[in-house]
């Protein structure tokens, strides 16, 4: 039954990404018209951007998620005191109402009235138009999804770095090799399949990305940061073209699993390096 | 040289600490200014950033009492109680159809003929449900519930949630039971209960930290979601974070101290939620199941 709930919604949007449907007239207006759909995406431009934007969203995002969550990681995974507190605290924000988010961003980050330009004027830097510039907004969105979601790097990674055997470090430091070296040639290596998991669920939930576009920007200023659902959704909604709504979502369904697959034969091939 | 190590640690247990610190700040910051925003008068949110209460600004009830008994409190509160009712009944019911799910595929083996899968291949195949975009998922809701008639319903935002968060409550109940004893259920059988019986007088009770866990992630996503909320209610099932994103989008511009003072409505059950969900992420009761 699971398999009949879960496929069926598969196959319907793509049989309706071959037509032509009206949202304002459901029953009526269906035609079928075949490649068309996914022929006007190729040339939309406004679809190309969105599907950059969406990739440099994953791909900055993540990365720099993973460089903060391993860093926090590291040095919780020591004898530290206040650990509960700490824990606790760390994993509030990913809990948080991604649309609650948003708007703590807008705030955060707004070019007046917000705290991060007060810090920034108070230690001698411009005003930064976070916000309203459209080579900025985007940076901004990323930092805000970082904030949200660099708990789920740390909570995975550590449980990583817990489960690795202690006695290979205890070798490591009887050997007399330094912290760094540990690190490059012990730690990291081993934590290798972890690295790959977190990345790729990270990778996976930042290709859907689309609440806080909506609160904080609203795909703008122009259209600099509007993401392939946001844009599936205006088409759908806004635009009432069911159709072309699912061809876009069905391009991003095909970008995620060639991401993926990329992603996992690089990454085979990097572990298969080291080892 | 036993001298310049200790000292050598010790500056690294400090900036340890400090980095540990720094990093505790960068997550309270923003649910401290959530926070105080919300006992802003406008004037104090727009004269520039003030950060402390009482010195920098006066606080005042404004905000809150504007949301709670102002012209709108009946759709604020509606809202919130949508948001509750929908957020708790799908998890319910992720975690009962999920956990019997999950039972199932640890202790029988089911064969498909057709695609020669076993077991294995059914769970991943249940679990790569939530690796696809809920953009692909929700146009054919969208439709279907137009159809049918659960456009702006309980019954069809719980239903979406249900299926939204099933994937996920399958994949960790099947993980939990998987690494429960098989003895006690055994002789259960053999004293000549009924499966059932055995699931529910010894399996459940035995399970009932994983139970918890699952039915506290599956009630967080549901009660986060923005995307099904948008596309498939309007008013009477709409829930929280519509009401937030809509109230930012109105044209004299968002009112800072009222969306805080809304907002904390939003996070302030999650942030209890967390505190609770943090003790079966550090018993490593979830992450396996992430994995």
């Amino acid at each position: 039954m699971i398999l009949v709930f879960s496929i069926f919604p598969l196959l319907f949007s793509l049989v309706l990404s071959f037509v032509n449907w009206d949202l304002s007239r459901l029953s009526g207006g269906i035609r079928f018209v075949g490649l068309h759909n996914f022929a006007e995406l190729f040339t939309d431009h406004r679809f190309w951007n969105t599907a950059k934007v969406t990739a440099i969203f994953v791909v900055c995002g993540v990365i720099l998620q993973y460089v903060v969550g391993l860093s926090i990681a590291l040095l919780l995974n020591q004898n530290v005191r206040f650990r509960r507190f700490f824990r606790v605290v760390f994993l509030m924000p990913m809990m948080l109402t991604p649309a609650a988010v948003g708007y703590l961003g807008r705030m955060l980050f707004d070019e007046t009235q917000g705290p991060v330009n007060d810090l920034i004027k108070h230690l001698g830097g411009p005003i930064i138009p976070w916000l309203s510039n459209s080579v900025l907004a985007l940076p901004t969105l990323i930092l805000t999804d970082t904030w949200e979601w660099v708990p789920f790097m740390i909570i995975v990674l550590l449980a990583g770095l817990q489960s690795l055997p202690p006695d290979v470090f205890e070798a490591a430091s009887v050997d007399g090799a330094s912290t760094f070296q540990v690190f490059r040639r012990i730690t990291f290596p081993m934590l290798l399949p972890t690295t790959v998991t977190v990345m790729l669920i990270r990778g996976l939930e930042a290709f859907k990305l689309f609440d806080i576009v909506a609160v904080m920007t609203g795909g703008g200023p122009g259209n600099a940061t509007e993401s392939v659902t946001w844009y599936a959704y205006l088409t759908a909604l806004t635009f009432g073209r069911l159709g072309y709504a699912s061809a876009i979502a069905y391009i991003l369904l095909v970008m995620i699993v060639i991401f993926s697959l990329v992603f996992l034969r690089v990454m085979r091939d990097r572990i298969a390096a080291t080892q | 040289m036993s001298l310049t190590k200790t000292v050598r640690r010790r500056a690294w247990r400090t900036v340890t600490y400090v980095l540990l610190f720094l990093w505790a700040f960068i997550a309270l910051f923003p649910l401290y200014w959530l926070l105080i925003t919300s006992f802003k008068q406008p004037i104090a949110v727009f004269q520039g950033p003030k950060y402390l209460p009482w010195i920098d600004f006066q606080p005042t009830l404004n905000a809150w009492k504007f949301l709670l008994t102002g012209p709108n409190h009946a759709a604020v509160l509606r809202d919130w109680r949508n948001s509750a009712i929908e957020a708790i009944s799908s998890a319910v019911l992720a975690v009962s159809i999920g956990s019997m799910a999950g039972y199932a595929l640890t202790r029988f083996s089911y064969k498909i003929r057709f695609l020669k899968w076993k077991n294995k291949d059914i769970a991943f195949w249940i679990i790569s449900q939530r690796m696809l975009p809920p953009v692909v998922v929700v146009l054919p809701f969208l439709i279907m519930y137009r159809v049918v008639g659960l456009v702006d319903t309980y019954l069809g935002m719980i239903l979406a949630y249900t299926v939204f968060n099933l994937p996920f409550a399958v994949w960790i109940m099947r993980d939990f039971f998987a690494s429960l004893p098989l003895d006690l259920e055994e002789s259960a059988l053999i004293e000549g209960a009924s499966r059932f019986k055995a699931f529910r007088l010894i399996v459940i009770p035995l399970a009932a930290p994983g139970l918890v866990a699952t039915f506290l992630f599956c009630m967080m996503f549901a009660w986060n979601d923005y995307l099904f909320a948008l596309m498939l209610t309007f008013s009477r099932a709409s829930t929280i974070p519509m009401y937030i994103a809509g109230e930012g989008s109105q044209s004299y511009g968002p009112q800072w101290w009222y969306l805080s003072a809304l907002s904390m409505m939003a996070v302030v059950p999650m942030m209890i939620v967390a505190v609770f969900v943090e003790r079966f992420i550090s018993r490593g009761l979830v992450v396996g199941a992430i994995k």
